[in-house]
């Protein structure tokens, strides 16, 4: 007791500086200090990736450029079976797969080119096209004609498209959650099941189906019923079923089979 | 109207192979899904992937390894520590302590240390490496749960058990006196055994009480001796007597 106040007398008489110190000593051991130390993933490197002059998707003409229109036939082999065409990335790193075959007309392009063009930032990200223009006549008979009297005009042009085929690719600099939203919206428009795939899940994909091909514990596949024609089975098969297994009917794709 | 048309082609053709009509019409439709033969249905019902068996953990096929762990310091410690305790000590109690408050305990081992007996805490983790490789061994089962010795370096039961009267939280589960492994019971019976002074001195008093009896004896009238011994020599003829009559017969028995 006596100590104390002797000692405050003390400290009021000589030095207040020294009690200011005090004071502010005090607050700083009243403040409760933590220190955490938080580890940050390493950014992905995009030294490698080479945005092209123009990034934007480039505009479609509706009609192709032709001195002579000719009329086609029907050509349902074109989108029959997997694509043996652009189905690998090429420029970007995401991209829309197509899990059937069908046509993408005009208007499915100008959607896709609109949406993605203006939810992308032109400075870090480009798109492009792994399609080509509408270029396959679909024909039709005007409103109120009768039938018979040859061939109908064309009507419009489409492009037709295999399973398996890439539509658009993305690719800049980014990770797929920034566009992958955005694809899909854009994935589910189309006339055709469609996926949003990175260049890792495509391998993934592809490598998980050669996996699966060769650890079927199934001792009697497609393939080898029906080139050996057990039971004369070929009867019912299509030409195609001898390359495809039962893994592609017509434009569909099941994608369950090995 | 195709029928009768395909009825009149056939008519007119006849069976003849070479003119037979070959068929243009059916396409592969591609554009919806065609209803599938139902042999080709059997055909893919039959040729469904089937996936390999998936592999067995890991875990499965390897040989469990028990992980042996090195002692820690305060283990080591506490070891040295109840070693010392086991070889110095003459009792050993070993009681269950059932949730004494911490007033309770300390008033406890102020009334014990009294006595000169103390309390230790060990943890049974110790206690079973130590016990299994001493002499102890047969104590291993004592140690299931809160436990807490009661040690002193001479066996003062009775003052023990005095003490642990007034706190029923602890339960007496066994003790080692002596080097004597000693339930309940025979803790019980072992307080009510006095003291060694006075055994001794029984001993002594009863070893005393015989001589003085003899010298008493002699010091008394000799005719009263001689009287005593008469006496004595009666008591023993019938029965040396008889047993002389029984041993002759055995022996012929025997012959």
């Amino acid at each position: 007791m006596m100590f104390s106040v002797f000692r405050s007398v003390f400290s009021g008489l000589t030095c207040r500086r020294l009690e200011a110190q005090a004071v502010l000593q005090q607050q700083h051991a009243l403040k409760v200090l933590s220190a955490g130390l938080k580890t940050y993933d390493v950014p992905p490197d995009y030294s490698d990736v080479v945005l092209p002059e123009r990034p934007k998707l480039k505009f479609f003409n509706k009609v192709p450029n032709l001195k002579k229109a000719k009329k086609e036939m029907k050509k349902l082999r074109d989108i029959q079976g997997p694509a043996k065409s652009a189905n690998t990335f090429r420029w970007g790193q995401y991209g829309i797969l197509a899990l059937g075959g069908g046509y993408l007309h005009w208007g499915h392009m100008e959607m896709m080119r609109l949406t993605i063009n203006r939810c992308m930032d032109s400075r870090t990200t480009f798109a492009r096209w792994r399609i080509n223009a509408p270029y396959k006549p679909i024909t039709r008979k005007g409103l109120g004609q009768r039938m018979g009297g040859g061939k109908g005009a064309i009507d419009h042009y489409v492009t037709p498209v295999k399973c398996g085929r890439l539509i658009v690719e993305v690719g800049g600099h980014l990770e797929l959650g920034e566009v992958e939203s955005v694809l899909k919206e854009v994935a589910k428009k189309l006339p055709f099941p469609a996926k949003v795939v990175s260049r890792e899940s495509l391998t993934v994909m592809q490598q998980e189906q050669a996996e699966r091909e060769a650890n079927n514990q199934n001792p009697w596949t497609f393939e080898r019923i029906a080139r050996s024609n057990m039971l004369g089975i070929r009867k019912v098969l299509s030409p195609f079923d001898l390359h495809n297994h039962g893994r592609y009917t017509g434009k569909f794709f099941n994608p369950d089979r090995v | 109207m195709a029928a009768t048309l395909c009825g009149r082609i056939v008519i007119k053709t006849g069976c003849l192979p070479l003119v037979k009509s070959v068929r243009h019409g059916s396409k592969a439709v591609t554009r919806h899904r065609k209803p599938m033969h139902i042999l080709k249905q059997k055909l893919m019902a039959v040729t469904e992937y089937i996936p390999p068996k998936p592999a067995a953990p890991p875990g499965a096929f390897t040989p469990r390894m028990q992980k042996t762990k090195e002692e820690s310091g305060l283990e080591r410690l506490l070891k040295r520590d109840l070693e010392s305790v086991f070889s110095e000590s003459k009792m050993i109690a070993v009681l269950q302590n059932n949730a004494t408050n911490a007033e309770d305990m300390l008033l406890l081992k102020h009334r014990l240390r009294k006595h000169d007996i103390t309390i230790k805490f060990f943890p049974n983790q110790v206690m079973r490496s130590f016990l299994p490789s001493s002499p102890y061994s047969n104590m291993q089962p004592l140690f299931i749960g809160q436990t807490v010795l009661f040690v002193s370096k001479e066996p003062k039961v009775k003052e023990m058990l005095q003490v642990l009267r007034s706190s029923p939280q602890m339960l007496l589960l066994g003790a080692c006196i002596e080097n004597t492994l000693l339930s309940r019971e025979g803790i019980l019976n072992y307080s009510k055994l006095p003291t060694m002074h006075t055994v001794h001195g029984e001993l002594v008093g009863g070893l005393t009480l015989m001589t003085s009896h003899t010298v008493s004896m002699l010091h008394r009238h000799p005719a009263y001796l001689s009287a005593l011994l008469q006496q004595y020599i009666k008591q023993q003829q019938p029965a040396d007597s008889a047993e002389l009559e029984a041993a002759p017969k055995t022996e012929e028995s025997a012959a």
